[in-house]
């Protein structure tokens, strides 16, 4: 295939998620729904197919029952989608309990969704010692038997190890793809659809499509573009917003996004001889991220040194409305770049936001300062 | 025209439990102010971090959200909550720690002075906002920070899992602390604090308990006020004695016939949620003025840290309001309504907390119909002025209390 038959394999995939969760479901396969950080080696090892939610662009109606105004529209809208029927056909929804709005969709979803359990994940935030690792290790014990409770799946060691080497592979291959996409042409839709199918297709399947993929890449034109941004968010997949990207010429050079390479971060280490521990190990090595308690803020230095790195002059700061965690983060981002003399901006977003226009007045002003 | 006559108000007796209870509360801060002139280290410390903690050690600390909540009170909460805009922070974070930031950047305010801190006691059983915040404090001011993670419980029971992880971050934090401070951990310091925690606790928990009677002995909106001594000082020997005193009063009270409800009580009902401290008079005229006791609140539950020994101190500390599954809390709501014969709910949906007005709407409705209660609720914010409606919060009481007149019509 031409990267650009591979490029509308994926957009299709992204754009569809339903279709892929009924292709799944009619394979004879069960579903099962994943958010932030979920061990999804597990759900994948015990025969599951984990597949991604993180809401959609549309308007809310029933979860406003459930929810107040001013929880994040990724949130709302996980829960419109559960309680219109969208995921009909899964058999149970993850959720970690890593942020306050994390915590009460799961309390929402017991009572709105009744057709699909809800099982909590809970992870320390203290995740360094070694009582951190057992509490991590208790959760995942618990999602185990929930799921064997609800699926009738079982879970098996030797299942599990294969699964962790599965996605070790799949997290190098988008590490890699980050990169080629930095150096070559690669439009930030296309950069954006990659990331995004990853959550709604098995991860070996992903990692066919992607490895051909780079090699397509490496075959093409390298990017000319000078102005190169690191973009920084919870989630930057809204069309019309890509395509401001591309209307005042923003190359994404990296990213530091939660539904993007904030994924592919950390592996298994395989030489930890039980799988399990590896995972929890995974977990627990997991570091510059808004939602993993950071005394030092290290993720700051971290996103001016990716920047660096990827020769970005610029960060791009993509604020999901009413998400909190990242708002307290915003201050001590915008202080570093400026002392690293990186140009910053901070656009708010939402998954309900039909007018682009303060965006691209925003981006358009940004554009012009490289 | 009338010639105004002022009532003349009898001075208050400082040996009322009211009066001891504004001097602990005040006591906090100049105490903290000479520590820290005396060159001793002060720390500043989120509500439900366990107190027993800096208690045993000796550490002298400091309640950020309550002093926001005294500079909201005081009128300082927009100034303040639009300093915290100015350097980048969004108006959507929670106003506590929006106040607490600005704090930190002028480093006083009229409203309510505090030391500026030296290490950071972070526990997050009521958010995971707690956590954000501190960090920015910790590092701005570059201080350590001590981290008890308390993690939401999705359960009804705390699981032994969590109360190990718990227990061993209590021991890490302890730890820490006599490594910064160079106080010293005593088992035998701590079964005291525990035993006057323990002792504070239950006084309140009867306090509270006393608005069974019918009229109810005392005005809701006083355990706003009184339960800043339990949120910083359950540890010390004269919060136990002035809670002592309240419960006795509030007996006293009931046997005289009187109240510090100086109204007809004509409803009662709970209010859910924290109180919009820069709007305290008009909620509470709002409801006075028709007759409307606020008997019970959350807070009249949340304070009952009485555990047998260490480790059920870990599990007491992962059963603090924010902290629990909606069954366990929706139950600890429906026993206090029908404890206190409590005829209709009032909601705070509050914007500064997400995680307290997250699942509230299903909440209340079980609350609702567990208990065959009318649920209404209002928009504000606990500090920053701004989210408040003075006519919606009218018009919402108005409704309250029209549900609950038909309700007792139809008796
Ligand atoms: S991290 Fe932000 S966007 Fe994600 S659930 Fe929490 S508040 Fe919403
Ligand atoms: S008001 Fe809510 S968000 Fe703010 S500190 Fe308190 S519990 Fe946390």
């Amino acid at each position: 295939m031409t990267s650009k038959e591979i490029f509308a394999k994926l957009h299709e995939v992204a754009f569809n998620p339903k279709q892929q969760l009924n292709q799944y479901l009619a394979d004879g396969k069960k579903v099962v729904l994943v958010t932030y950080y979920t061990p999804n080696e597990i759900i994948h090892s015990m025969g599951l197919v984990p597949m991604g939610v993180w809401g959609a662009d549309i308007q809310l109606n029933q979860s406003k029952k459930y929810f107040p105004a001013f929880i994040c529209s990724i949130m709302q809208s996980i829960l419109e989608l559960g309680i219109n029927g969208t995921y009909k056909g899964a058999s149970a929804l993850v959720v970690p309990s890593l942020c306050d709005s994390l915590k009460c969709i799961g309390q929402n979803w017991k009572y709105a969704v009744k057709d699909i359990p809800f099982i909590p994940m809970s992870y320390p935030q203290n995740r360094k010692p070694d009582y951190g690792k057992r509490f991590t290790k208790a959760g995942y014990e618990r999602v185990i038997s929930d799921l064997e409770a609800i699926t009738g799946a079982h879970f098996s060691d030797d299942n599990l190890r294969v699964s962790n080497h599965i996605y070790n592979e799949h997290n190098a291959v988008m590490r890699e793809f980050a990169e080629v996409a930095s150096e070559y042409e690669v439009s930030a839709q296309e950069r954006s659809d990659v990331f995004k199918s990853a959550w709604f297709m098995l991860p070996e399947e992903h990692t066919t499509l992607v490895k051909e993929l780079i090699e397509r890449l490496k075959e093409g034109p390298k990017d000319s573009r000078k102005v190169r941004v690191l973009v920084s968010g919870i989630l930057a997949d809204a069309p019309q917003l890509l395509e401001l990207f591309e209307k005042y010429g923003i190359k994404v050079a990296f990213d530091d996004v939660c539904d993007e390479s904030r994924q592919y971060k950390k592996d298994v280490p395989e030489t930890i001889q039980n799988p399990m521990d590896g995972l929890v190990e995974k977990f627990c090595s997991m570091d510059d991220d808004t939602l993993l308690y950071d005394a030092d803020k290290k993720r700051v230095d971290y996103i001016v040194t990716e920047a660096q790195k990827h020769h970005a002059e610029g960060v791009i700061v993509l604020m999901t409305k009413f998400c909190d965690p990242e708002e307290f983060d915003y201050v001590p981002i915008k202080r570093a770049c400026e002392k690293a003399g990186l140009h910053q901006v901070n656009i708010e977003v939402d998954r309900q936001m039909v007018n682009y226009e303060q965006a691209a007045t925003q981006l358009e002003a940004f554009s012009e300062l490289f | 025209m009338a010639e105004e006559v002022k009532k003349q108000r009898p001075a208050p007796d400082p040996n009322s439990a009211k009066m001891r209870l504004r001097k602990i509360a005040a006591d906090a801060y100049s105490d903290a102010v000479e520590a820290k002139k005396r060159g001793e280290l002060v720390g500043w410390c989120s509500s439900n971090f366990p107190v027993e903690i800096p208690e045993t050690l000796g550490l002298t600390v400091c309640y950020p959200e309550n002093q926001a909540a005294g500079i909201a009170a005081r009128g300082g909460g927009e100034r303040m909550c639009s300093e915290a805009e100015s350097e980048g922070y969004s108006n959507d974070i929670c106003a506590y720690a929006r106040i607490s930031l600005a704090y930190m950047k002028l480093k006083s305010a009229p409203e309510q002075d505090m030391p500026l801190p030296d290490y950071v006691l972070c526990a997050n059983n009521i958010c995971n906002c707690m956590i954000k915040w501190y960090e920015n404090i910790a590092k701005e001011l570059n201080i350590p920070m001590i981290m008890i993670d308390i993690p939401f419980n999705p359960d009804y029971e705390v699981s032994e899992a969590e109360i190990d992880y718990i227990e061993a971050q209590m021991w890490d934090a302890i730890h820490q602390l006599e490594k910064i401070t160079g106080h010293k951990w005593s088992d035998e310091k701590f079964r005291q604090v525990q035993q006057i925690s323990g002792r504070a606790s239950k006084a309140w928990l009867d306090a509270t308990a006393t608005a069974r009677y019918v009229p109810s002995p005392f005005n809701g909106f006083d355990l706003l006020n009184h339960m800043a001594v339990m949120v910083t000082a359950r540890g010390k020997e004269e919060a136990a004695e002035a809670m002592d005193k309240l419960n006795s009063e509030y007996e006293e009270n009931h046997l005289n016939g009187t109240s510090t409800f100086h109204a007809e009580e004509k409803y009662r009902i709970m209010f859910e949620g924290i109180a919009c401290w820069p709007w305290l008079r008009v909620t509470s005229t709002g409801l006075k003025g028709r007759g409307i006791n606020m008997v019970t609140t959350i807070y009249a539950d949340a304070f009952g840290f009485i555990y047998k020994d260490f480790r059920d101190m870990c599990r007491a500390y992962a059963e603090v309001p924010n902290c629990m599954n909606i069954e366990h809390a929706r139950d600890k709501r429906v026993r206090l309504c029908k404890d206190n014969h409590v005829e209709g709910l009032l909601v705070h949906t509050n914007r500064s907390c997400k995680l307290w007005s997250g699942f509230m709407p299903e909440m209340s409705r079980q609350i609702g119909k567990e208990c065959n209660i009318p649920v209404v609720s209002f928009d504000g914010d606990q500090a920053d002025p701004r989210n408040f409606s003075e006519a919606q919060y009218d018009t919402r009481v108005q409704g309250l209390m029209e549900i609950m007149d038909t309700n007792k019509e139809a008796k």
